[in-house]
């Protein structure tokens, strides 16, 4: 600790010291788009002498205040001149990317640049695009700084084919998460939401974000359980300046922002920060194997145990305030000038920081959930409903994000550790009413009005520690990363109580709407990924070529818990009221006549809703990236997992006692797979301008821990219960296995200057036992999933994209850009028997069930557009953004249960960014979202029938004004 | 009586809390205590001088008979959800529970300090708990071959998974082709104080007789404060004889899936749902069934029931000669125009019958009257009658 603080001294020292000014830059080559290591950077008359370039490619030079003409030279490639560089005292200078054209022998000559033309361009990203072999597609942070974009999820949706849903998670290409992945610096790492694969990406400021950058097909030296698409974000490590920023912004949504019918509940002190302050602990003993109840234990000591628990119940309206977001973000490097080797080469120290806090309030006026059956009778076509659940729900979240990264280089070797948390917590408050029907199979029929209370905090805490060595003498580069990762997700007294109103009685009933529960879920999980690269340089057929190999180790564990209790009467019950908030005063504890509450456990000792799980991926690869010819770029690649998934766990039964059919599992084996994961990828140059790509790949998509478990979750506001994939049915062996994709795609592009570009593409992809929800037929009463294989899938797909400037209608629009891409899709399942004979047997007079459908999760096409104009003088964009994704089948029903349905979600947003101030040092953003003002809806959809709703809410149209004050 | 037994009941309470701490077995100088914690497998035999104590939801297994003495007491733990207890008698497995008006068999949980000495000397009331607390256990579940009406994944199908039970376990499944099934007989057979919770709208009855063949004896029943429904038949062809259910927290008597049998001779009183909630088929096999000679009583001091009978519009059940008392203004039978429905010899004991019956309206086979139906001689050992809540 003393040392880093002597040294931050130290370096503040650094800073102030030198009168003279700085010059910044990256080398790059301009045909790939890959960094220069070692170019010479020459200033004759600057004062103090010559630099190289590091292994990043950047180089800084100190010069004295004046104007000068910079030369950057580099063995087989033409020296590029730039010219009127202005140095300032004490300030830096930044040149952006030069990209040096290899010798020709038909041009010698050197090649200069004007320093104030030469705009921080997205050199590097553009050319990676246009000359990388495999697809891949990014925005950098060049092009970031110069949109505007705040977070790295608003710049994402700027990268072809992306999608963002709930402002946080990404997809690619209409595949839904489980197909779609997300690391940061290259390395997997778990979302505050530990069951989805792809992070939470709206707390990275964007100037700490290096670049984003998105692969849709596979090589070698990247993880295989991707299909869609990857998606990378690479945060910074040695800003080129300092950069320091304070940012504020705000938004209203009218129907949840100072609403005074926002619903919440009494929580804990805490919960703006993310955090519970125990106010929803667990009673110590609730912990016990048996609890205090009734007879067993003396009253006193029941009353004491009851009374142990929060007694809010119920849901109270109070004025919701605006969202806000602040947000501080620093970064900078420093020459270690003590530290200047005989070379002449001086050390660099870099670190950034950011720190965010945001606070949004949701709530939905109208929240509408239905479980919908159909009739045996094939000649009746509109569905009837079980369960129809219509309330309010709002909730207030609240995160907090933290980001550190220290660095330190020095020309060839370059170390980093970035330590990252994040801390959420969302509190959540609904009522509904229940209205369930008698008449539908397996119901009972009920009218119930329940209150719920919900709280979910969640919390990763990430180290990355990456080194970085270059041997250009041997065209070699090292570089190894360790990223561990803690995840804690709990949700600590989740609260449902629901009074039953009979016409002459209203109390709880426990084959209605229930007695009031009580669940406490505590989640785990511990990442280490660990990954060795090696990139080698070498010639091929006259061309450059490299050989990547390296190898690395996943370790995943996770331990999981539901514990349960639910809340008891001695006898009658008898409420002189229904408000939820009066059944735990003290008169109504036990033993106080008439109510006598008490509590049951629900809990099984050993508990059958306990797992605890661990996984480990041992990969190695080789692939090597060559020319064959001027035209023709390939990269072939051979990658080899080996996954092992163990598991301990229990079934009900065995938790019951029944060791004979019961089911337990003590850290075995519930996966193990060594697979090879072939990829190839071709790109052909029609011209300068014009490129052919192919490639040919082989992926994976692993079920999760909590899909290969006993567990049991219900959603005590739906009362929709997702079962682990171990349960056996007639239909489902209770062998859950991986996914395997072959995957083959095409395309044809052609870029234009300015950005501007038009492709076209399709792709095949095959799944070998894609996993999907489906519904547990044998359930009528509750609805329940499980996660299943379901037999083969084939998916068919085009897209097309195109950017676009208006400058070609007429050149004083050069400033209006349309981008756009559209994917269509046609996924297809063939059914197995169970599944065709049991829709067969629900078919509708009129209807031709076959057996194929589309796959779960696949939307049918997918369609972003978007017109923006851009002032780059005053940094000024306006931009009018739509997406939209096609009908996606959600769950799977079988028979009387019919298919749940995801549809359209119209989404409709304009933004504007400006800067203001003086010297226009303050970013102004506006935003509006959801100007259609579309609805989240997911229907039941069944032959000759109206949809019914399976759930809907209205998340409202909204504002947001944001500023950021740069520091 | 009602009052003394509550009254009597909070002091044996007080005394029990002032000794104890931890858990405690009752006293068990002259009785074993025996823990059953996994399927039946192979055939057994309980015997009366032994407590059985349910550890879990425990499954007599296909092939396997349970033979259970007169006057023998079976506990079961508390627990809710998964952590409920039950005796579930799967299909193909038999119940050999044959009580007699002295030594009935008594299913109870654990809180209840009932003893076999206790049965013996022909007191049958709980010692400690009011006959009013319910949901400490689960129930009594028999399953059988009978045939059903259901539809489920594979439209209409013979078998179909029991309430109450999670589906990952096989042995919940009912239903088949064989009327004529015998899963045993039971008889004299008082089951108490369960109906533990398994998740909203999803609970344990009494006594549920899921698919039951004509080959098996259910009589002399009597069903105290369950949390769920008193008895619910699925299907099957059983005939079911002089039958109690007193104080349940759902429906007195519950029918679905097209039962094929009759129930004769019945005593329902103070449910808190419908006295009797009769649902029709649910595939396309229907058949009715007959209900007959009963008194209801549809409220007290302390319950009302939510209604008299509730009917579906496709409902198959004939009811004839049933008696009802207590009826509060609200109260009502359902449904008076589905086919398959009759009525006859109905009778209210209300002044004014169409203020009870649906939208006012008015049926030849619903009466005032003040004649009781039921047989009411034969319930003379129950709990019930021991209050003196069944003259």
């Amino acid at each position: 600790m003393r040392a880093i603080i002597s040294l931050c001294f130290f370096l503040f020292a650094l800073s102030t010291f030198a009168q003279v000014g700085t010059v910044r830059g990256t080398v790059l080559d301009a045909e790939t788009g890959e960094t220069i290591i070692g170019a010479a950077v020459i200033c004759n008359n600057c004062g103090s002498g010559n630099t190289a370039t590091d292994l990043d490619g950047h180089f800084s030079l100190n010069a004295q205040p004046g104007t000068y003409a910079i030369e950057v030279a580099y063995f087989t490639y033409r020296t590029l001149k730039l010219i009127e560089v202005k140095v300032t005292a004490g300030e830096i200078t930044l040149v952006g990317e030069l990209g040096l054209l290899p010798e020709d022998n038909l041009k010698l000559d050197e090649v200069t640049i004007i320093a104030e033309v030469n705009r921080n361009s997205e050199i590097a990203l553009l050319t990676l695009k246009r000359k990388s072999a495999a697809m891949v597609d990014g925005i950098s942070s060049a092009r970031i700084a110069q949109i505007g974009d705040g977070t790295a999820v608003e710049a994402a949706k700027r990268v072809t084919g992306v999608t963002v849903e709930g402002g946080k998670y990404v997809y690619i290409r209409g595949l839904g998460d489980r197909y779609s992945k997300t690391t940061l610096n290259g390395m997997d790492i778990p979302g505050l939401d530990p069951d989805k694969n792809t992070i939470q990406m709206d707390i990275f400021p964007t100037d700490l974000v290096n670049n984003i950058v998105v692969s849709k097909t596979f090589t070698a030296d990247q993880p295989a359980d991707f299909t869609g698409g990857l998606l990378n974000i690479e945060t910074k490590a040695f800003p080129d300046k300092k950069v320091g920023s304070i940012s504020f912004s705000s938004s209203f949504t009218p129907t949840m922002n100072l609403n005074p019918a926002f619903l919440r509940y009494e929580g804990g002190s805490l919960d703006f920060l993310g955090f519970d302050d125990g106010t929803r602990r667990l009673p110590a003993l609730a912990r016990q194997s048996s609890i205090p109840t009734p007879i067993f234990f003396s009253d006193a000591e029941v009353n004491r145990f009851v009374q142990s628990f929060n007694p809010t119940l119920g849901a109270t309206r109070q004025r919701s305030f605006l969202d806000m977001k602040v947000g501080y973000s620093a970064g900078n490097q420093w020459e270690w000038k003590n530290r200047t080797k005989a070379s002449g080469e001086v050390p660099k120290l870099g670190y950034v920081f950011s720190l965010s806090y945001k606070s949004n309030y949701t709530y939905y006026d109208d929240v509408t959930y239905g479980e919908y059956q159909r009739y045996l009778d094939p000649s009746v076509y509109e569905m009837r409903y079980a369960t129809v659940q219509q309330g309010q729900l709002g909730e207030h979240n609240t995160l907090i994000g933290g980001v550190l990264g220290l660095a330190y280089k020095t020309n060839l070797k370059k170390v980093r550790a970035t330590l990252m948390h994040l801390q959420n917590g969302e509190s959540r408050a609904g009522q509904f009413w229940i209205d369930n029907d008698a008449s539908a199979v397996g119901q009972s029929g009920y009218k119930a009005f329940s209150n719920n209370l919900e709280y979910n905090q969640r919390s990763l805490t990430n180290l990355l520690i990456n080194g970085t060595v270059v041997k250009p003498e041997t065209g070699t580069e090292i570089d190894w990363r360790i990223s561990p990762t803690l995840s804690l997700s709990t949700d600590p007294d989740i609260r449902k109580t629901a009074f039953t109103y009979q016409t002459l009685d209203t109390f709880f009933q426990a084959g209605a709407g229930g007695n009031p529960s009580r669940i406490w879920r505590y989640l785990q999980e511990v990442n280490v990924p660990f990954r060795y690269d090696v990139t080698k340089k070498f010639t091929l057929f006259d061309e450059a070529a490299k050989l990547k190999y390296g190898a690395g180790d996943a370790f995943k564990w996770r331990h999981y818990e539901i514990l349960l209790f639910d809340m008891q009467f001695f006898g009658q019950q008898n409420w002189s009221n229904d408000d939820p908030n009066q059944v735990l005063n003290p008169e109504n504890i036990y033993p106080n006549y008439p109510n006598r509450v008490y509590y049951q456990s629900g809990n099984n000792d050993p508990n059958p809703n306990e797992y605890a799980s661990n996984s480990n991926t041992a990969h190695a690869y080789v692939h090597t990236e060559f020319s064959l010819n001027l035209r023709t770029k390939a990269i072939v690649g051979l990658r080899v997992e080996h996954f092992v998934q163990r598991h301990t766990g229990r079934d009900q039964s065995w938790a019951s006692g029944d060791y004979t059919n019961g089911k337990n599992l003590t850290n075995d084996v519930v996966l193990n797979s060594l697979d090879l994961f072939p990829s190839l990828n071709v790109m052909y140059s029609l011209n300068e301008s014009q490129n052919l790509r192919f490639s040919a790949t082989r992926t994976i998509a692993r079920p999760s821990f909590k899909e290969l478990s006993f567990a049991q979750i219900i959603d005590p506001i739906t009362n929709r219960i997702f079962n682990g994939s171990f349960f056996e049915y007639a239909a489902w062996s209770g062998n859950l296995v991986e996914t395997r994709i072959n995957n083959v795609d095409i395309r044809w592009e052609k870029f234009m200057d300015a950005g501007q570009m038009f492709s076209i593409s399709g792709f095949y992809k095959g799944f070998r036992n894609p996993i999907e929800m489906v519904r547990i037929a044998e359930q009528q009463t509750s609805t329940e999933f499980q996660p299943r294989n379901v037999g083969q899938g084939t998916m068919f797909g085009a897209e097309m994209e195109w950017n676009a400037s208006f400058s070609a209608l007429s050149p004083s629009l050069e400033n209006f850009f349309f981008n756009g891409n559209i994917t269509v899709i046609d996924s297809r399942i063939t059914m197995s028997d169970v599944e065709y004979q049991s829709r067969k047997s629900y078919e509708r007079d009129g209807q031709t069930v076959i057996n194929t459908r589309a796959m779960a999760g696949q939307s049918p096409y997918v369609l972003n557009g978007g017109f923006s104009y851009t002032h780059p003088e005053s940094k000024t964009n306006f931009g009018v953004y739509y997406n939209v994704k096609g009908s996606t089948l959600q769950i799977v029903g079988l028979g009387l249960f019919p298919d749940v349905y995801t549809q359209p979600f119209q989404s409709l947003n304009m933004s504007f960014t400006t800067k203001v101030g003086k010297e226009k040092g303050i970013d102004l953003k506006l935003r509006a979202m959801n100007l259609l003002n579309d609805n989240v809806l997911s229907v039941y959809k069944s032959f000759g029938a109206q949809d019914q709703i399976f759930s809907r809410y209205a998340p409202g149209w909204g504002l947001s004004a944001g500023l950021t004050f740069s520091l | 009586m009602y009052k003394f037994t509550a009254l009597s009941a909070v002091i044996l309470m007080g005394l029990v809390a002032c000794e104890s701490t931890p858990p405690v077995d009752p006293p068990s100088s002259d009785y074993m205590t025996k823990i059953v914690s996994s399927n039946l497998t192979s055939n057994q035999t309980w015997y009366a001088d032994t407590i059985y104590q349910l550890g879990g939801r425990i499954t007599v297994t296909n092939g396997t008979t349970l033979t259970i003495e007169a006057g023998t007491i079976i506990k079961g733990e508390a627990g809710t959800g998964a952590n409920a207890t039950a005796l579930l008698i799967a299909r193909g497995a038999k119940l050999m529970a044959i009580g007699t008006p002295s030594l009935p068999i008594i299913f109870t949980t654990i809180a209840d300090e009932i003893s076999p000495i206790q049965v013996a000397s022909g007191d049958f009331k709980s010692p400690n708990l009011d006959p009013t607390v319910t949901g400490l256990w689960g129930g009594v579940i028999i399953l059988g071959k009978g045939i059903i009406s259901a539809s489920n994944a594979s439209g209409d199908v013979n078998e179909v998974q029991i309430e109450g039970i999670p589906t990952s376990d096989p042995n919940g499944l009912y239903g088949g082709t064989d009327n004529a099934d015998n899963s045993g007989v039971l008889q004299y057979i008082s089951i108490r104080h369960g109906g533990a919770n398994i998740g909203a709208g999803n609970e344990i009855n009494g006594l549920s007789l899921g698919g039951v063949g004509s080959g098996t004896t259910i009589e002399n029943i009597e069903i105290v404060s369950n949390q769920d429904d008193g008895i619910e038949v699925w299907g099957g062809m059983i005939n079911i004889t002089n039958i109690v259910s007193w104080n349940v927290g759902d429906d007195g008597f519950d029918t679905d899936q097209a039962w094929g049998g009759t129930l004769d001779n019945f005593v329902i009183i103070t449910p808190k749902g419908h006295c009797f909630e009769l649902d029709g088929p649910e595939g396309t096999y229907a058949v009715s069934h007959t209900i007959k000679n009963g008194n209801i009583q549809a409220s007290d001091d302390n319950v009302t029931s939510e209604d008299l009978i509730n009917t579906d519009a496709n409902s198959l059940v004939s009811l004839e000669s049933i008696y009802i008392t207590d009826i509060l203004p609200g109260q009502i039978i359902n449904r008076l125009d589905a086919p398959g429905v009759l009525y006859a010899d109905i009778v209210l004991n209300v002044d004014t019958v169409s203020n009870f019956l649906k939208n006012g309206g008015t049926h030849p086979g619903i009466t005032a009257g003040t004649t009781p139906k039921a047989n009411t001689s034969v319930f003379s050992w129950t709990w019930a009658a021991q209050a003196g809540i069944i003259q």
